[in-house]
């Protein structure tokens, strides 16, 4: 299957004071479609930065970044914002929904955004997802009603509305505990197994590690390795 | 584009409720911007309110619609008096060939001629009344009248003389005790020693016109009520005037007819100029009890009314023979149910009023006293001495019949409209000393009775000084008679203020300015541009003005009320906006992650910036529809309470009667709305260019 993701001798630096931090060092890697992918490594060690360069969502100093065939550094802001709407979607670790909607409506959200559907489709969708993350129920709760997991799931559904390629969640189970990360790492595999859709998700949690197809590490900004699972070893750079 | 219009109405419900998420903020804001358009909704009603008035008294009065004067004067046109008092008006020659110009332009209706002007006259104080009546006496005695009414007559007068010098002395007496005395004030003191002496009246009786005449001009002038009194008028045509101003009525008297000379009282002047002090203090208590509705005990002006009216009974008691004071002491006695025996004093206990008595005291001086007394000092169908400088700088003195006191409804106490009385052009011309075929006249006969002849610039300094016979003749020192002298005035004053004159030459001849009628005020504009065009065809040098740069600085108080309120309001918008700022700007810092994640999931930077806009918009444009909603209620109440009471006499004239009923005007609702949108969209801009200005990557941030 071809590389949804594709990033070639990707470096990232930020200044911090006087100091030039080297977040991410001259790393390469592909992602296939379809893929359940862990990147792991201890905090500070780059995972964020290289989900955020792979997201759109910043650009690297040196190297490339192609996602969806489009290389990132040759688009413009407005072309990035369009490319994460239509083939990108976000889980965040702190759930980051938009408090003052309902769960309906943050997750109809993107396909508000996005135009095209009209409304009993876009309904029929948001139902849909919602059903199929366990929250028909809570249509129109708030997410201050919901707990931490519940919340997750809506922000699983709003990043599944609009049938990305890919799905980047950063850290999602790093503020649920363990059987409620597990419920959500079950979620994503199966989202992933029954749609094909593309999962990166960053974690150094091993428990949730193991749920991956590969674990791409990553130790001081540089690429340590990439474990393929199920016995299979896929090399790195 | 259904999914657009579902986008926009996320956006604004976002906007919506994270209003509502952070209440007390939104309450804040929205409360300044209620307060600031509830201001200009009230504001604006009442300040149109006194532009409606205003509109009226001086369209009503004599402002008309439009005004034309001379374009060539010096000053500007100002109806009510300008900063530099009246104003330098240039005349117009031929008031009918402007009318005539005038009323070729289709919407003009009626022209009115007008002169304006301040002149003197002398109001003759109680002194001055008694010794004319007490001379009536002593003529007609030397011309023989031997009869008994007559000698009681003159002994009546002569006892109120004596009466009003005592108290003209004993006032004195105790004005000299607290100032120091100059050498004038040392002869006056000598003349009034002397006709208090027994001697003095002797006097009278045996040489009476040059003991008559001490007493006229060496006491009377002592004696400081009445004298001089400053009078302002308008000359006019008086036939057409209260067909162009039908809010003039005549209250007493009847109106001057038609072709003759004579002058209408303006009936404020009458009561504020005219009438006794003591009278009008009283008035005006009483006024400001029913109208203003407060009380002796507590507002300082009324008390000072009170303690005036107490310590000022000479007034009256100047005005009351011997015989009319003891009338006066009998009924007030009575009617006060008071044991005292004094005039003196019972008027005090007359005049000491407080709040529990006084409506008591108010009518028995207007039922027991004033029938005993001469209230106005002017009358209908008394003739007024008026002096004024005439155009040229020298006085001149016109004599002339006051038919009548009239009054303009709505505005009977306003001081701006209600103080002018209307004279007949003619008189006008000439106290304004404009040269008419009457005066030419007269000067003409004037020079062949006193032999004067024309010097001629040429050979002035030989006719003058030198060569010839003597310019100055001998002097013959000759005697006068009076009585020949008496007559001769008559028959001048007489010939002067009985002198007719026909409509044609009233039209033709001098004005100052004119007022100019329309059939349709909302077409003022075009008819002024059509009076430029219509004047500059006939060469006749006029300026057309509105009736409210006409009122001057009067006119301009409309405008610097509004600028007041606009100011204030400005201000508070200002305020309003920095504070909105401020806020949405803490808001938009603390939603930052929010607005990250939108922007990380594909919102676009125009729709953070305008859900950040949405925001204080709709702040702006709920709070201040009820702003604008609350002010239209203020409003409402206030014309269903019957509006603003006019509390003073300016404000008569500003709400051009004694309530002032604010209006809303669909402007100043326009106006306060999008002023509110000014201010939302201002101070909104800048919170929402920094939501613009947030990248996804802060949504994404976590400890890593």
């Amino acid at each position: 299957m071809a590389a949804i993701v594709s990033v070639r001798n990707v470096s990232k630096d930020y200044t911090l004071g006087k100091t030039i931090v080297h977040a991410v060092r001259d790393v390469s890697l592909d992602i296939h479609g379809g893929e359940f992918v862990s990147i792991a490594g201890p905090s500070g060690s780059g995972k964020t930065t290289l989900l955020n360069l792979i997201g759109c969502v910043d650009t690297p100093s040196a190297g490339t970044v192609e996602v969806a065939g489009q290389d990132t550094s040759k688009l413009a802001e407005r072309a990035l914002t369009n490319l994460r709407l239509h083939h990108i979607g976000f889980i965040f670790q702190t759930f980051n929904l938009v408090a003052v909607l309902t769960v309906f409506q943050n997750v109809e959200f993107p396909l508000l955004l996005q135009g095209g559907l009209h409304r009993k489709a876009r309904q029929a969708k948001v139902n849909n997802l919602l059903a199929a993350v366990g929250l028909a129920d809570h249509a129109r709760h708030r997410p201050s009603e919901l707990s931490g997991g519940q919340r997750q799931r809506v922000a699983v559904a709003r990043a599944l509305v609009t049938s990305p390629a890919l799905v980047l969640a950063d850290e999602p189970t790093a503020n649920l505990d363990s059987q409620t990360g597990g419920t959500i790492i079950d979620l994503m595999k199966n989202m992933n197994q029954k749609n094909g859709t593309t999962f990166i998700f960053s974690t150094h949690d091993a428990r949730v590690m193991a749920h991956a197809s590969a674990v791409i590490h990553i130790d001081d900004g540089r690429l340590a390795g990439r474990e393929q699972q199920n016995g299979q070893q896929a090399g790195g750079n | 584009m259904p999914s657009r219009l579902a986008a926009s109405g996320v956006l604004l419900e976002i906007a919506f409720r994270n209003l509502f998420a952070s209440r007390a903020k939104t309450l804040i804001i929205g409360g300044i911007i209620m307060f600031g358009t509830g201001l200009v909704v009230v504001g604006g009603a009442v300040i149109d309110g006194v532009d409606v008035g205003m509109r009226k008294s001086i369209q009503g009065s004599i402002g008309g619609h439009l005004q034309v004067y001379n374009a060539n004067s010096r000053d500007e046109l100002a109806l009510f008096g300008g900063a530099m008092g009246e104003s330098d008006l240039q005349p117009l020659e031929d008031f009918a060939e402007v009318k005539k110009v005038l009323l070729s332009v289709p919407n003009v209706r009626m022209v009115i001629p007008l002169g304006l002007k301040d002149a003197i006259i002398d109001a003759p104080n109680t002194l001055d009344r008694t010794l004319a009546k007490l001379r009536d006496d002593v003529r007609a005695v030397l011309a023989g009248d031997k009869s008994t009414e007559r000698a009681t007559s003159l002994a009546a007068h002569k006892a109120h003389v004596r009466h009003i010098i005592e108290l003209l002395a004993s006032s004195f007496a105790s004005a000299r005790s607290l100032a120091k005395e100059g050498r004038s004030e040392q002869s006056d003191r000598e003349a009034l020693a002397r006709v208090q002496t027994d001697a003095f009246w002797r006097e009278l009786d045996t040489a009476p016109l040059p003991a008559l005449e001490f007493l006229e001009n060496r006491i009377a002038p002592q004696s400081i009520d009445g004298g001089m009194t400053f009078i302002r008028y308008a000359g006019t045509d008086l036939d057409a005037f209260p067909r162009a101003f039908d809010r003039m009525h005549i209250i007493e008297g009847t109106a001057v007819p038609p072709g003759q000379r004579g002058i209408l009282l303006a009936k404020l002047y009458s009561e504020e100029m005219l009438k006794l002090r003591t009278a009008r203090r009283l008035d005006k208590i009483k006024e400001q009890i029913e109208i203003a509705h407060v009380t002796i005990a507590k507002d300082e002006q009324l008390q000072r009314f009170v303690k005036e009216n107490v310590s000022q009974t000479r007034d009256v008691m100047e005005q009351l023979n011997p015989m009319t004071a003891q009338q006066a002491t009998e009924r007030l006695a009575r009617a006060l149910r008071s044991s005292k025996t004094a005039l003196a004093d019972l008027l005090v206990e007359l005049f000491e009023t407080t709040d529990a008595n006084f409506l008591e005291h108010y009518a028995i001086f207007y039922r027991e006293l004033a029938p005993l007394l001469e209230l106005y000092r002017i009358k209908v169908g008394d003739t007024l001495t008026i002096k004024a400088f005439t155009s040229s700088g020298y006085m001149k003195s016109v004599n002339v019949k006051v038919y009548g006191i009239y009054s303009l409804a709505g505005l009977e106490k306003s001081m701006f409209a209600g103080m002018t009385s209307l004279m007949d052009l003619m008189t006008f011309r000439d106290l304004y000393g404009y040269m008419t075929a009457e005066r030419a006249a007269e000067i003409k006969r004037l020079k062949a009775g006193s032999g004067a002849r024309e010097v001629n610039r040429d050979n002035a300094e030989a006719e003058l000084f030198g060569g010839g016979e003597a310019v100055v003749g001998a002097t013959k020192a000759q005697g006068f008679d009076e009585n020949t002298l008496m007559q001769a005035k008559q028959s001048v004053g007489a010939g002067f203020t009985h002198a007719t004159f026909t409509q044609d030459e009233l039209e033709h001849g001098v004005v100052l300015n004119a007022a100019v009628l329309l059939h349709d005020e909302s077409q003022m504009d075009a008819t002024m541009g059509a009076i430029d065009s219509a004047t500059k065809a006939a060469g006749l040098p006029l300026k057309v003005v509105t009736w409210q740069v006409a009122s001057g600085l009067v006119g301009k108080f409309v405008t610097f009320a509004r600028v007041i309120l606009w100011v204030a309001v400005l201000i508070i918008f200002a305020v309003a906006l920095v504070i909105i700022n401020n806020a949405m700007v803490m808001a938009t810092l603390q939603r930052v992650g929010e607005i990250g994640t939108l922007r990380a999931i594909g919102a676009q930077r125009r729709f953070t910036f305008f859900m950040l806009l949405a925001e204080t918009v709709a702040v702006g444009l709920a709070f201040g529809g009820l702003g604008a909603g609350l002010g239209a209620g203020v409003v409402a109440l206030l014309r269903a309470t019957g509006g603003f009471a006019a509390r003073s006499d300016e404000m008569y004239f500003f709400f051009s009667g004694p309530a002032l009923m604010p209006a809303i005007g669909v402007t100043t609702l326009v106006i306060a709305l999008v002023l509110v949108l000014i201010v939302s969209i201002l101070s909104g801009v800048y919170p929402a260019m920094l939501a613009g200005r947030v990248t996804p990557i802060l949504a994404m941030q976590t400890e890593d």
